[in-house]
């Protein structure tokens, strides 16, 4: 008895912690299979008849949303391609060598992770426009990589780090240059910090809001500018059709974080707590 | 072999913050070169009452945050230290909105407080209560956009402490527990001792980010009714793309950026010292 009162508020408050967590997405997911007269039934409705209608009006009048996934996936694929190329390199240089300079960089590099990044929009914004690299998918390539090249290079770091040198120096007394030991015996070995990078740049890129509002108007616009229209509507927010959007551009990056959430933790801990 | 990345972060990051800096003395808007003003965007500003209420209200709601999110996470984190059934699970499952990209978390917020049939205002008014007003209220639309920015960032300050708690050696709590400190002495006086360096990086990386907010106060009220509930970034965003003052916006900028440095600064010197003076 003396510990099953406890025990028992124990769970009662993990379950209070899951409402509070889950229950919000429980809510669209299950929403967006309903009928425009559930959603807001009163008392909300448990039981319902699901329906796609919300999914078809979405493909029927927002075509631009579907774009914007494949805008999204395009500049998440491209991003994370990006930072893990220059990442990995970088983070291998400062896990193996040492110096003041680079250290120099390496302080440069973490200090420059406080910048609020709105703030670059002042002088990017006629730059990009001059330069035509407004609306492309190729200049939001560009920025989430600059801004989780930090991060995605110090965890790169932690694990090559913690890599025997030994392994490379045999490599290297067999004659095999720099790039043949990165490619065939750091990088494969590192490969867990590799997942444990990509998974930070992957959400941030799929789900990033400020510079896709910013920098893109049509042909670039990603899935959450969409979401963000749908909602500012001002003729009557259709709830039902919002549901649907957020439920297909959540699915599967809400798969992908509680597939990895391993590597999360990892790459918190060697990114974010250590540096 | 690190230029790339350096490159990356010159062109993005570092030049145009300097550039920032350097605007913020000089008239600029379209269609004309800057002309050097020395601090008159500054004074500009400070002579603007929209910008004390940003700045204000930018206060608030780090505060708000911060506060909200630590104790939440610490929390969570104590109560997840001991072993339980089925922790891998319950622990996934608070990392998720994590993965919500912020229109999203807004929507789903938003819906829950819909005037008379959002779950939340259903839900107060059947307790006999008054339900909440978001749309015209200032400081209830500062409160439920906090409130969103903590559920979506919970799992970054939640993680962060729940791994230092691990850490806390378990002969060291049950040393205590022997020595006759209560539960909470055994906190204050272990567990708090062990993570104190984590909970610095939560705080410092949580006001960090808080200072930067945008996304949820836009999506709930574009800073409105009347710029009631505008934050520095709104204020910032206003002047750079509706009203092209660049100066102004410079100057919020450089504000923006000297505010997130004095918060920085002792992370920073640590940071310099273990990097670039022990190298």
């Amino acid at each position: 008895m003396r510990s099953f009162v406890p025990s028992l508020l124990r769970w009662a408050a993990v379950l209070l912690a899951l409402a509070w967590s889950v229950g919000p997405i429980l809510l669209v997911v299950t929403s967006s299979f309903k009928e425009a007269r559930d959603i807001f039934a009163t008392p909300p409705s448990l039981v319902f008849a699901p329906t796609l209608d919300n999914y078809r009006a979405l493909w029927a009048h927002h075509p631009m949303f579907f774009r914007g996934l494949l805008s999204s996936l395009v500049v998440t694929a491209g991003a994370t391609a990006l930072t893990l190329a220059v990442s990995s390199l970088a983070g291998y240089v400062y896990a193996r060598h040492l110096g003041r300079v680079l250290q120099g960089t390496a302080f440069v590099m973490l200090a420059l992770r406080m910048l609020p990044p709105i703030i670059i929009t002042i002088p990017l914004f006629p730059a990009v426009n001059a330069l035509g690299l407004n609306d492309t998918h190729g200049l939001l390539i560009l920025l989430y990589a600059a801004f989780y090249v930090s991060i995605a290079t110090w965890i790169m770091r932690a694990f090559i780090a913690a890599l025997p040198r030994e392994l490379e120096e045999a490599a290297e007394v067999d004659g095999a240059g720099l790039a043949r030991v990165l490619w065939r015996i750091v990088l494969p070995l590192a490969a867990q910090g590799m997942v444990a990078a990509a998974i930070f740049v992957v959400v941030f890129a799929w789900n990033e809001f400020v510079f896709a509002l910013v920098f893109t108007t049509t042909s670039a616009k990603t899935a959450p500018v969409v979401i963000a229209e749908l909602l500012g509507t001002v003729e009557g927010v259709q709830w039902g059709v919002i549901f649907a959007a957020s439920t297909i551009q959540l699915a599967p990056i809400l798969a992908l974080v509680l597939l990895l959430q391993r590597y999360l933790v990892a790459g918190l801990t060697a990114g974010a707590v250590k540096a | 072999m690190v230029t790339p990345a350096l490159s990356l972060l010159a062109v993005f990051l570092l030049l145009p913050s300097v550039y920032v800096a350097w605007l913020s003395g000089h008239a600029s808007t379209y269609g004309q070169g800057a002309v050097f003003v020395g601090w008159q965007n500054y004074a500009t500003i400070f002579a603007d009452r929209a910008f004390w209420r940003a700045l204000v209200n930018t206060v608030v709601v780090v505060h708000i945050v911060v506060y909200g999110e630590l104790l939440l996470g610490l929390g969570l984190a104590l109560l997840l230290a001991a072993p339980m059934r089925g922790k891998g699970m319950v622990i996934a499952l608070l990392l998720a909105p994590y993965a919500i990209t912020e229109a999203s978390a807004m929507a789903m917020w938003r819906a829950m407080l819909e005037p008379d049939v959002g779950l939340i205002n259903q839900a107060l008014l059947g307790l006999g209560l008054e339900q909440i007003e978001w749309a015209t209220e200032r400081w209830t639309a500062l409160l439920i956009a906090s409130l969103v920015a903590i559920w979506h960032h919970l799992p970054f300050t939640f993680l962060i402490l729940y791994s230092a708690v691990t850490t806390v050696p378990r002969e060291l709590i049950e040393a205590a527990a022997i020595d006759g400190a209560r539960p909470w002495q055994r906190f204050r006086h272990v567990t708090l001792w062990v993570i104190m360096p984590a909970l610095l990086v939560a705080v410092l990386f949580r006001t960090i980010f808080a200072v930067r907010i945008f996304s949820e106060i836009w999506l709930l009220t574009e800073g409105g009714p009347a710029r009631l509930t505008e934050v520095l970034s709104i204020y910032l965003y206003r002047a750079t793309f509706k009203y092209h003052e660049f100066g102004s916006a410079a100057a919020t900028g450089t504000i923006m950026l000297l505010l997130c440095m004095v918060v920085a600064l002792p992370y920073l010197w640590r940071l310099y010292d273990r990097l670039v003076r022990h190298a």
